[in-house]
């Protein structure tokens, strides 16, 4: 599903040059359920960037479905992202002034759907996530763990093949971790490939493979 | 999408209440002169009553001479206009007017001082005067000398308002039939029009009588000198052959003394292009109305550059506020154009509420103006021409203010977007 070919990235600034990720081989099989972990720093979200095409390497290549990942043009790496690929970010980045509903349907709205199909998929996917009775609710009304689950709707909404998600349980409790962690399970057991970077074992125990990193190495 | 996009942009800005209070000022202040400066610039050059054809108006407002010694140039006398400007090809009517001059008059022991302006049958048929009483004076009353006038409202109040029965105010007098005198000379009022305004030049004046009441007659040989003439040209494409023929006509002009002058210019232009010479000091033959119109829009655009720099400011100032979001749209499938879209959209109806506000006030501002007589006679108003230059205006200032930030904001990478930092 994803393939990283002696991917390297390398940040530049004026005074200081950066190896964020050296010479990584990675593939990413449909349906898989993959951890990334290491420690602060070694590259697991630039690694998660690379795969959701949200940055590009210095050197090597990505492939997508298949499909080979090279200069793509803003338009179409924006298609592809909107297509085939959901985010769950650690900070939820969840829009405050849009109420949860309108958060949800923000992938949808860079699709042909009428503003009806939009609400009926968007309330689906709070339902999947079991947030049915806060679909009016803003952002801050909501408990850290219900905005994870928000975010996952939104993630989901557009029924992408692929699910990103950079420490999901980072900022939540131990016990709405574990329910955003079934909630990944259950995506995952319907078909979704899902990348999880973690900095919690007991988490990527229950994932089917864990990926190390060591400043900016594969380290097995 | 759009709905969407309009749902943001409104809570944005209920959310930040002071950006948007500071923004809204700014906007609304630079859309007022704007809008009044259009207002004034509409009452003056657009089609209004009396002026309703002005689209195929011509106007002979200046004769030049030029001889071996000395040049000269000025308003074109009669004996010009009625010999060598009547019946061009293309023209429905002609019409010939003098300049308006002051006159004197003394009613009830006060001193009235009124604009008179001599005209003849066809001045009437050209322009569309609103009548309130009576009716215009004729060709005849021109040919046989009589003493006859239109006056207007305000020269009705002041002359007879005291006869009225309007009140206090004296407002509401009939003048019909009554007999005013001015520069010594009595006149039979036929008819009342409404305030005519000062802008209009062509048709402005208090009073108006027939040509032929002048105490002498010597003006009907005069090359140059106090009247001036308007063209109603058959349609709107007979114009340059009424150009072209009075150009070919000047060759005939016969001067009294060749030795002084030899040689006539003049054009029949409309009023835009006779302002424009006026203004540039151009000579007939290379009048560039282009210029003016030009001039008015650079500054126009001058006056919203400094505005739109401080709502770009305003705007480039909240790009890192709204990473996340540029960030989350970005990972979601939203591409830079499209989120160039919606930023502004924002900005746009941030200047659409600013606009609105500015109509407003502008209507206050416009009617300040009129109270305060500063233009005779004027009746300034939004109408939907200048609504609609409002709204052109309104939505210029929001792209023109809005493009930049929206194109950093969209630029912005995704990933330096979700952790809040500029690129």
């Amino acid at each position: 599903m994803i393939r990283l070919d002696n991917v390297s990235k390398v940040y530049r600034t004026e005074r200081v040059e950066t190896l964020a990720l050296d010479n990584v081989n990675l593939e990413v099989e449909a349906g898989e359920f993959l951890a990334v972990m290491g420690p602060s720093g070694c590259g697991k979200s630039t690694l998660l960037n690379l795969m959701g095409l949200l940055d590009e390497p210095t050197d090597g290549g990505v492939a997508l479905d298949g499909e080979p990942i090279e200069r793509y043009r803003d338009t179409r790496l924006a298609r592809l992202r909107n297509q085939k690929l959901g985010f769950v970010f650690q900070q939820f980045h969840l829009i405050p002034d849009l109420s949860v509903t309108d958060n949800v349907e923000i992938p949808l709205l860079y699709r042909r759907l009428s503003n009806r199909e939009r609400r009926r998929r968007a309330l689906a996917a709070l339902e999947r996530v079991g947030l049915s009775s806060r679909v009016h609710h803003f952002p801050t009304q909501l408990s850290g763990g219900q905005q994870q689950r928000v975010a996952i709707a939104r993630a989901i909404v557009g029924g992408p093949k692929v699910i990103l998600a950079d420490e999901p349980t980072g900022n939540l409790d131990s016990q709405m971790g574990d329910e955003v962690m079934e909630i990944l399970e259950e995506l995952n057991r319907d078909g979704a490939t899902v990348v999880m970077v973690t900095h919690d074992a007991r988490l990527a125990e229950r994932t089917h493979r864990t990926v190390r990193l060591f400043d900016g190495r594969q380290v097995h | 999408m759009l709905r969407s996009y309009l749902k943001l942009a409104f809570k944005v800005l209920w959310r930040r209440k002071f950006f948007t209070a500071i923004s809204l000022f700014g906007i609304s202040l630079t859309l007022v002169v704007l809008l009044v400066v259009t207002a004034l610039f509409d009452h003056a050059f657009a089609p209004h009553a009396p002026e309703t054809r002005l689209d195929r108006t011509l106007g002979i407002y200046t004769l030049g001479l030029r001889g071996p010694q000395a040049s000269s140039s000025g308003s074109p006398g009669y004996g010009f206009l009625d010999r060598y400007a009547r019946d061009l090809p293309g023209a429905e009517r002609m019409a010939i007017y003098s300049v308006q001059q002051r006159a004197i008059s003394y009613v009830g022991g006060r001193k009235l001082v009124s604009w008179l302006k001599r005209t003849d049958g066809d001045f009437w048929k050209i322009l569309d005067f609103s009548f309130v009483e009576g009716g215009p004076f004729t060709a005849e009353d021109e040919a046989e000398r009589h003493f006859v006038a239109v006056i207007n409202e305000s020269t009705r109040d002041r002359f007879f308002g005291h006869l009225g029965e309007g009140g206090p105010s004296g407002k509401g007098a009939t003048a019909v039939g009554k007999t005013i005198t001015l520069d010594g000379q009595r006149f039979r009022v036929v008819g009342v029009v409404e305030d005519v305004p000062f802008l209009r030049f062509s048709p402005f004046a208090d009073v108006w009588v027939p040509i032929s009441t002048y105490r002498s007659s010597g003006y009907r040989h005069q090359l140059r000198g106090g009247f001036q003439a308007l063209v109603l040209a058959k349609s709107k494409a007979s114009m340059p052959l009424i150009r072209e023929e009075l150009q070919s006509r000047l060759a005939d002009v016969q001067f009294p003394d060749p030795r002084e002058f030899d040689h006539a210019y003049t054009g029949a232009e409309t009023e835009l292009e006779a302002i424009s010479r006026i203004m540039f000091s151009d000579t007939m033959e290379r009048a560039h109305p282009g210029r003016l119109l030009a001039i008015l829009v650079t500054m126009a655009l001058l006056f919203m550059v400094l505005p739109a720099v401080n709502l770009v400011n305003l705007n480039l100032s909240r790009i890192l506020e709204r990473g996340g979001e540029i960030g989350v749209r970005k990972a979601f499938g939203g591409s830079s154009r499209e989120l160039v879209g919606q930023f502004l959209v924002e900005n746009v109806v941030v200047t659409l509420l600013g606009g609105a506000l500015a109509v407003g006030l502008s209507v206050l501002v416009l009617d300040a103006i009129q109270a305060s007589g500063v233009i005779p006679y004027a009746h300034l108003d939004l109408n939907l021409r200048i609504f609609a230059w409002g709204l052109g205006l309104t939505l210029f200032f929001g792209v023109l203010s809005g493009v930049y930030p929206a194109w950093k904001m969209a630029r912005m990478h995704p990933v330096d977007a979700l952790r809040g930092r500029s690129s």
